[in-house]
This record gives C-alpha cells, structure tokens and sequence, in this order.
C-alpha cells in the first residue's frame, strides 16, 4: 500500500497493473436508458489501496457508473469484476447483475450525493444497520433471545461505538440521525458504510456543502481511511481542491466516456478536460 | 473493527440461554425497584393498571357483575368480550409488525385470521368424519374426525398461517406501497371465498400410478362453516376453554398474548427489528448497506401472518364453530384501525388501541343500541353503524392526533413536525439513563430542539 501511496497516477492507469492488483476491474461497461448512452465502454481499474477520483461536469456518467458498482443498476454490457468476482454476468444476451445487498456483502460501502440516513433512527442504530451484513443470528435466535444473538448484539454494540468515536460522533450516539448537523450526518454517512466493512468505499461528493474548515477535515478523515484501514476509496467530488489533493488518480468521464485519466496533475493539465469543464475554446487560452 | 475476538459475554448453548433468562428474571425485582425510584407515579400507575387488567375476570365475576349497570356509568365487558380483547391484541400485534415495523400495508390480514381458524376446524372437528385420528385430545378414540389438542394445533396453525404468508409475499413484496395493498387486498377477499365455495369439490389427479380423487367431497362446510370445533383442554386440571367457561378463556387468551408480546418485543430489539425500520425509512439505502430487503420483508410478512393465525385458532376452538362470515374485508380493516389508533409502531399502542375497539364494538355500541332503543324504537341501532363510528374516530384523531393513542416515538416524528420535536426532547431525557454507560450528550434542549426544527424545515423545502 506505501508504494501505492507514492505511486505517480500515471503507473496506476487502467490496464497497467495486472489482475491481482485490481480491485475492480470493469470491461466496456455501458448504460442505456432508452436511447441515452450515459455510460459507454468505460473500462475502469481501480487498484487495490488506491485512492481514485472520478470526476467529470454533470451528467457525465458518474453516478450512473457509481450505482453500476453497487448493483442498482445492471449494465447493459460489458464486465465488471470486484476482488477477482464479477458483479455482472452475462447469460446468453442478459446481463445479470449482483443485487446492491450482495454486492454489499462482498465489500462495498457507500455514502449518497444527498444523505441517505435512516432519519428516526439513533446514529448508533444507523451503523448497526451497516453491521447487519454481517451477522449471524437468525430470527429465532431473537425470539427467544438466544445467547448467540446476544453475544452478537454486545459484539455489534462495541464495534458501532468504536466506529461512532472514529467519526467523533460517540457523544451522540442515542441522537436521532436527522437531528444530527450536516456535517455529522455526513460523517455518519462514512460510519455506517465502514460498518458493512468494505474493501472498496465509494464517496459520492462527501464534501459537498461543506466550508474551507471542514472540507479539510473530511479530506484528512479519507486519507487516513486508507492508511489505517488499508481501504480503496473511490470518490465523486466536485471540489477539484479535494480531487488534487488526495487522488492517486483522476478518471474524467465526459457524456458517458472516459476522455483523460492520470495523476491529477496530468488530468489538470490535459486540455480535453478544461475543454470539457469550461467550453471549446477555453483550452486555446 | 469486528469485536468478534472478544470472549462471549453469554454461555452458549441451553446451559447459557437458561443461565441468561434466569438472570433476566432474578433480575426483574431491582428493575422494577429503580423504575419506583426514579419515576414513582408511572411505575405505580402501571403497576396497578397490570394488576387490574389480569384479576378483572375475576374481578367482575364476582364483584363487579352483580351491581356494575347500576354503579358505573358505562357497561363492563363480560368474559366473551375480554376474550375477543386478547385475540384482537395479538392480531393488532402481529398487524404492527408488517405495518408498524417494516411499514408495509397489509389491506389482507384478514386472511391469515381465516388460515388460522380453518387450521383449527380442520385438525379438532368431526368434519373429517370418513377417518378417525385421535392424538392426545379430549375425545374418545375412534370418534369420527381428527382431534388434535389445541396446543399442537397453535404451532401448527402459525405454520400455515406464516406459509401461506411468505407464499403471498414472494412475489408481491417486490411491489411498493399502494400496489401492495391492493394486492393484499385481494388475497383477503380471496381466501374467505375459497373457504366458503369449497363445500362440494371434485377432481380427479393421476400421477402415474397413484391418482387422487375426490368426489363431491365437503371440504370446509361451505356456508354454514365447521362445527363443533373442539375447545382447548388442559388435562389434569380438566378445563375446557370454551364459551361456557367462564373466565378461563381470557386467561388463555392472555397467556397467548404475553407469548406474542415478547415475541414482537424481542424481534424489535434485533438485527431484524432494526432492519425492518431501516426499510420503513429508505429501502434503497437499507438495500445498499446489505440489508436483502425482499427477504426481510417477507420475514415481516410471515411473522405478522403467523400472529393471525394464532388468533384464528384460538377463535374458532373458543367458539366451537367457524364460518367464512366471520372473516370479512371489514375485520382487516378492524384490526388495521386499532393499530393505527393505538398507536402505530408501538406494541402497548396497538394493544391498547385493540382492547379499545373491541370493547366499543362489542359491548358499548350494543348498549347504547338498548339503551336508544328503549327510549325510541324507531331509531336506528347505532351498533349496526360501528364502522361509521369507527370512521369518524378516525378522521378526528387524524386531525388532532395522527400518531394514536400511544405512539411509537418514530411514527410520530414522521407524521409531525411536532411529534419531531416532542421525541427529540424525550430521547435527551432518555439518554440520560440509557444502560451503556455514556455520558448524555452536553447540548442544551433548547439548541436541539431549533436544530430538529430546522432539519424538518429543510426536509420540507425538499
């Protein structure tokens, strides 16, 4: 992962690391809805402990590209694959996809572009939400409150407060998840998807709304996601001081295709890009 | 992360459960001490609210029944009602966990009730009367029929019930909201009129060598329904349950719906409890973090139809008799009205909303009837309106007080800015006294409460 961390963007690039070193690996991924190709023949790696930034003006395909991983969407061709297991297959001509509580299962985590907390639920029950994935005990277990679910419950209990205290939420951990601020609602947001303990965690603009103060903080907080968690981040951020910042990577998406990818100094610099982001003729200047 | 490693808190095994629950229980005296400590009036209240509710069939057996029209105002519910009292808690209990919990509309629930009657009818009748199968009940062996005692018929019945829930919810749960309900709708109107046209069928089915015929077979009495259903018995103390018993089928009754209050309980307070409110808030964002909502809400599904269907069983074997009449549309809607009115989410809500309705339905409206018809003969018994009551009850509590009786703090946040605010105040005097052992949160109520305020305000603009 150290070597990783200091890699330069452009020895990360898609198709230049082997199999092993990827953890998702996507093939000539497209998305149709109707006529609209939002996403088309995007081939995508993001290696194992990186930090890679998808960004891209709106409507650019992020986001469609981002729930295509998660299994919300199913492709309507192409390959992915996560941690060396495809999330969609291909059965004669229908593609099948894995179900987003599956795909969960494997090792993905999220947060949402607009916080999608369970609003009247506590923030320690947000996270025991996250947990679930990984538990054990059955119904039955908790009709009659069996000692195996019990032991669980304890073990979800410790492991929920020591992600609450992670994101500095411990002292509210009994407040309700919509009462909580902005900021917390977002961190609380991270919590509850390392609680599903991802390999991959996928941050749909996790600074948004958020001021110069703060923005650094969650820029810190996702660094030190991967140093002590060895976590693979992929991030959606429209922030370019965020992207530049803690990239290993940029991927630009533009109208559903990948149009330049690099360390974020090279993406900075590409002149497809500004061209993209600010107009024709922007890139002359 | 995982905490897994940790050595168990709890022994496993029986050895571990029995040691836990004996905990529990030894544990139940000093619980209830602090509760007197910290919060005496409730405590007391409570405590004679429950003391109350168990002795009063004894109570008005033999005190209150003798002067009760003359000394209170309104009538007292006899041991027939208070019965219906404790079956229509443990549906409005299991109702609660499809449409409380997991806040699926179940327009259907009806049905369930009837699988559970039916099992009922089937397994402790004469109906059946070309075979005999007599296990352990109060007949005489080579009496025409099966005869299964009531105790093994309750498990069996919240088999079927809990079956034939799951087989309905499989393919409908992917459906959403309205679309449910009406689906649900139609599997209650179905079964009863499948319980009711299937007096007199006929088919004949070859598979290979064996074939299954039947002819002009009477397979649930049609119309007229199945009787004589037999009672429940306890043998040793030689009690029948039924109609003529007195007081001991409220008991029945009760202990039935103490089994099924802790079940609800105990499933709330779970992985699976939380689940179903994580599906109630945001199904998709419950699905992304793991959460297999379909088979999660089936299990919604399942354990809430099995709830009926110990409530079906308990009907019919206490009356002796059953008949497709008794499972209408109108008892879906009943049932639905007392969860909604007790309280919607919360379990002593929904019971108190079924003890209420029942009594309204089966003892006050009929007075009031008597009471109107002997002053004016001509006008309209009003117990032949109860649904009209029940309605405008409805329509005003939905005015000044959407989230019932009793409300599950939750539910109420949902339905009102107010219910938002009043909840976050009680969670910060809750916190207080939570049991792990952390300090309460140092905001002031008054900052909580404007930022509750404002989160609703926001959401609203949305």
């Amino acid at each position: 992962m150290t070597d990783l961390a200091s890699a330069q963007g452009s020895e990360l690039l898609t198709g230049s690391l082997p199999d092993e070193r990827l953890l998702v690996k996507s093939r000539r991924v497209t998305k149709q809805f109707g006529g609209l190709v939002a996403v088309n023949e995007v081939d995508f790696d993001i290696p194992r402990g990186s930090i890679v930034s998808l960004i891209g003006p709106n409507g650019a395909g992020k986001t469609t590209f981002f729930n295509m991983i998660t299994g919300f969407y199913t492709p309507t061709a192409g390959t992915i694959d996560f941690d060396g297991q495809p999330i969609v297959t291909q059965r004669r001509n229908r593609m099948k996809g894995k179900k987003p509580h599956e795909v969960a299962e494997l090792g993905i985590g999220r947060t949402f572009q607009n916080i999608r907390l369970f609003g009247t639920m506590t923030a320690l029950d947000n996270v025991r939400v996250g947990a679930n994935v990984h538990l054990r005990s059955r119904w039955w277990d908790a009709v009659v409150r069996a000692p195996r679910m019990l032991n669980e419950e304890a073990a979800t209990l410790d492991a929920a407060m020591d992600l609450l205290r992670l994101v500095n939420l411990e002292d509210r951990a009994h407040a309700w998840a919509r009462s909580l601020p902005y900021g917390d609602q977002r961190r609380l947001e991270i919590a509850r998807a390392l609680a599903t303990r991802p390999k991959l965690l996928l941050l749909d603009e996790p600074t948004a709304g958020m001021n110069a103060s703060e923005t650094q903080e969650m820029t810190d907080f996702i660094r030190r996601l991967r140093t002590e968690f060895g976590l693979t981040v992929l991030l959606i951020e429209h922030d370019m001081r965020v992207v530049m910042g803690i990239s290993d990577r940029v991927t630009v998406l533009d109208y559903g295709t990948v149009i330049a990818e690099g360390s974020p100094l090279e993406v900075r610099q590409n002149p497809r890009v500004i061209e993209a982001y600010l107009g024709r003729g922007a890139a002359e200047h | 992360m995982t905490g897994a490693t940790e050595s168990p808190k709890y022994g496993t095994g029986l050895t571990g459960w029995a040691a836990h629950v004996g905990e529990v229980l030894s544990g139940l005296p000093a619980a209830y001490r602090r509760e007197l400590g910290s919060n005496r009036r409730r405590a007391i209240v409570l405590t004679i609210l429950a003391i109350l509710a168990v002795t009063y069939p004894i109570l008005n057996r033999f005190f209150l029944q003798g002067f009760s029209r003359n000394v209170f105002p309104l009538p007292l519910p006899d041991d027939t009602v208070v019965t219906f009292m404790m079956i229509f808690g443990i549906m409005a209990i299991g109702l609660n966990i499809v449409a409380g919990f997991a806040g699926l509309l179940d327009l259907g629930y009806v049905a369930f009730y009837a699988l559970g009657a039916y099992t009922a009818a089937f397994l402790a009748s004469p109906h059946f009367g070309s075979v005999s199968f007599v296990v352990l009940a109060n007949v005489a062996n080579g009496f025409p029929g099966i005869h299964l005692p009531f105790w093994i018929i309750v498990p069996l019945a919240v088999l079927v019930a809990g079956t034939f829930g799951a087989l309905l919810g499989a393919p409908t749960l992917r459906l959403r909201g309205d679309y449910l309900a009406i689906v649900t709708l139609g599997f209650g109107e179905i079964v009863p009129v499948v319980f009711r046209n299937m007096a007199d069928v006929t088919f004949n089915i070859g598979l290979g060598p064996i074939s299954i015929v039947a002819d002009h077979l009477n397979l649930t009495g049609g119309p007229l329904g199945i009787n004589p259903i037999d009672a429940p018995f306890l043998p040793f103390l030689n009690i029948r349950f039924n109609a003529s018993a007195g007081f001991a089928p409220v008991y029945l009754g009760m202990l039935l719906l103490v089994v099924g209050i802790l079940v609800a309980r105990n499933l709330e307070r779970s992985r699976i409890g939380r689940a179903w409110m994580a599906i109630r808030e945001d199904e998709l964002a419950a699905e992304m973090m793991g959460v297999n909502t379909l088979r999660t809400k089936l299990l919604a599904f399942a354990l809430g139809a099995s709830f009926a269907g110990v409530a079906g069983s308990l009907q019919s074997s206490y009356l002796g008799a059953t008949t497709s009449d008794f499972f209408q549309f109108s008892t879906s809607i009943l049932v639905l009205i007392m969860v909604i009115l007790g309280g919607i989410g919360n379990i002593w809500g929904v019971l108190l909303g079924a003890i209420a309705l029942t009594y309204v339905d089966k003892t006050f409206l009929p007075y009031l009837g008597q009471q109107i018809q002997a002053i004016a003969p001509s006008f309209p018994n009003p117990a032949q309106f109860n649904f009209l009551f029940f309605g405008l009850t409805l329509v005003v509590m939905m005015r000044f007080r959407p989230e019932g009786f009793l409300p599950n703090r939750q539910r109420a946040a949902e339905l009102t800015v107010h219910g938002l605010i009043a909840a976050e105040i009680a969670r910060g005097e809750e916190v207080g006294v939570d049991n792990l052992g952390m300090a309460p949160p140092g905001q002031d109520e008054v900052a909580g409460d404007a930022r509750a305020a404002e989160t609703v305000d926001e959401s609203e603009k949305e």
